[in-house]
């Protein structure tokens, strides 16, 4: 008897423990879907309003490419303290560019730009093949790694800009640029190597119009 | 030196290594001997007292439990799920949201029923610890990727952080849970039955059993305490991270093992204290913290700690030989 006492006041006590410190709330299916859902991150959404808000009509205010390019041949250091931008703790950096170039050839998924008149090589490559990175996200200075408490959050957001230029301006570019054709760009470049990364400069475009 | 001395110098050997260290990194690095810094390696080494507490209970009964660093990220995995997404019960067509408290203390549970799976295994099957537990480590690591696809479950919330990540009268929160499980656990090693009969099974499992003691229902306990330990230790991480990490917790159990043996339990169990714990992983965490203070390669760091537990080990079998 005392043994079955003892375990009637067991469990009274677990009862008033758990009403005073509830161990979860039940929740309809319906209403945990609709509140993840709005609580829930949208990058697609969040990308398209970047992109068109802020991405696009920050392209006026990037550097121009011929300044940039005669930047990096003066003084690589100088170059890289005024135009770039180091996203991580890594010694990698972006230069967010824009500008206007001839093609000069066009091999796989890239397409080769000379800037100035006098160049005999390739000073610029625009890729056109698939997008993989942060180079977009992290290019421009928009954006900060801070406001995102959770870094899948900031992470998607890469991927959902990868997917807009791969969408909607590397089709456009691939399927008109042509030997002699003059392209105005804008986009970003990032130096990881800088014995390989910047001549030529290899930029993603966010802009390409062939004329 | 007379035979009493002689003792006293035997059974002091962990405190007198950590005075002697905690003196020479002094003199070696100003930035040794603050408050700041003291604070600092507390913090470090209570994830691994959590674990080591647990530990130090398995080899006092002649066990190793190789699964602890598993059920660490399992335990702190389950229970950043279940605060973050909750437990869908379809069939009912309702969500259990969990609030910060249920997920503690789903995650202890579970800890606890993974150390108690441990005993039953070891137990009943008779299998050798080193297998079932090996076996376990496995498990739970399969079970925490299952669980977040291995990916981090992360933004947990600042209530839950607290634990990991909080302060009370200056001291961080994790500290505070290490000090409280090692007041507990002292109490129940040396004042309770169960302290005893831990202990009267690691000296001599045989005779325990002649003597009447359920050894079996002793035991399973232990790796139960274990896994509850290892999932508090697990809780710390992922609060102070404010993330679960599916990698959490490689390597901890050696770590673990390192402490309890260089705090003087004897791997053979019977003989040994939590409080001689407390002095292993003091001394691990000095001599890591030590060896950063004066720059030497974390590479050089892990050689030093591979001979601290060699010469702890070859001191035990001395004195072992000499009695």
């Amino acid at each position: 008897m005392s043994r079955i006492l003892k375990w009637v006041v067991m469990l009274i006590a677990l009862a008033v423990i758990c009403r005073a410190f509830p161990l979860f709330h039940v929740v309809s299916l319906k209403t945990a879907a609709a509140k993840n859902a709005a609580q829930k991150f949208d990058a697609a959404t969040f990308a398209e309003n970047f992109w068109t808000e802020k991405l696009l009509p920050a392209a006026d205010k990037a550097v121009n490419a011929d300044v940039l390019l005669a930047a990096i041949q003066q003084h690589l250091a100088a170059a890289k303290t005024n135009y770039a931008r180091s996203p991580g703790m890594g010694d990698s950096y972006i230069y967010f560019l824009r500008g206007e170039g001839k093609v000069v050839s066009i091999a796989g998924d890239e397409i080769f730009l000379v800037v100035s008149e006098s160049a005999t090589n390739a000073e610029i490559v625009l890729e056109t093949g698939l997008i993989f990175g942060n180079t977009l996200r992290d290019g421009t200075g928009l954006l900060s790694a801070s406001d995102y408490p959770d870094s899948q959050d900031f992470n998607d957001i890469a991927a959902a800009l990868n997917k807009i230029v791969e969408t909607r301006v590397l089709p456009k570019l691939r399927a008109s640029a042509k030997i002699g054709a003059k392209i105005s760009f804008a986009g970003c470049a990032e130096i990881d190597d800088e014995s390989t990364d910047l001549k030529p400069l290899k930029i993603i475009p966010i802009q390409a119009e062939v004329q | 030196m007379s035979a009493n001395s002689k003792e006293l110098l035997k059974r002091s050997q962990s405190l007198l290594a950590l005075v002697a260290m905690v003196v020479a990194l002094s003199l070696l690095s100003d930035k040794f001997l603050t408050f700041a810094n003291g604070r600092n390696i507390l913090l470090q080494i209570s994830v691994n007292l959590c674990l080591s507490i647990g530990m130090t209970l398995v080899i006092l009964t002649g066990g190793i439990d190789l699964s602890v660093g598993a059920i660490l990220a399992f335990a702190g995995a389950f229970a950043a799920g279940l605060l973050k997404n909750g437990l869908a019960l379809k069939a009912f067509g309702v969500v259990l949201q969990f609030t910060p408290f249920g997920a503690i203390v789903a995650g202890i549970v579970v800890g606890f029923a993974l150390g108690w799976f441990n005993g039953i295994v070891i137990t009943r099957f008779k299998l050798p610890p080193f297998v079932a537990t090996l076996g376990m480590l496995s498990i739970a690591r399969g079970l925490t990727m299952l669980w977040t696809g291995g990916f981090p479950i992360t933004d947990l919330g600042p209530q839950f952080g607290f634990i990991g990540a909080g302060f009370f009268l200056g001291v961080p929160m994790a500290v505070w849970i290490s000090a409280a499980l090692v007041v507990i656990f002292v109490v129940i090693s040396r004042r309770t039955i169960l302290g005893r009969y831990i202990y009267a099974v690691g000296g001599s499992e045989k005779a325990s059993a002649f003597s009447g003691l359920n050894v079996n229902r002793i035991k399973i306990w232990v790796y139960a305490l274990g896994g509850a330990l290892a999932a508090v230790a697990g809780l710390i991480v992922t609060a102070r991270l404010d993330a679960a990490d599916p990698k959490a917790g490689l390597g901890y159990e050696l770590d673990s093992i390192a402490a309890v043996v260089i705090g003087g339990t004897s791997l053979s169990g019977g003989r040994g204290s939590i409080l001689g714990t407390v002095l292993g992983c003091l001394i691990i965490g000095v001599l890591n913290n030590g060896l950063f203070l004066l720059n030497v390669s974390p590479f050089w760091q892990q050689v030093v700690k591979g001979f601290v537990i060699l010469a702890a080990v070859a001191i035990d079998r001395t004195n072992k030989a000499e009695r």
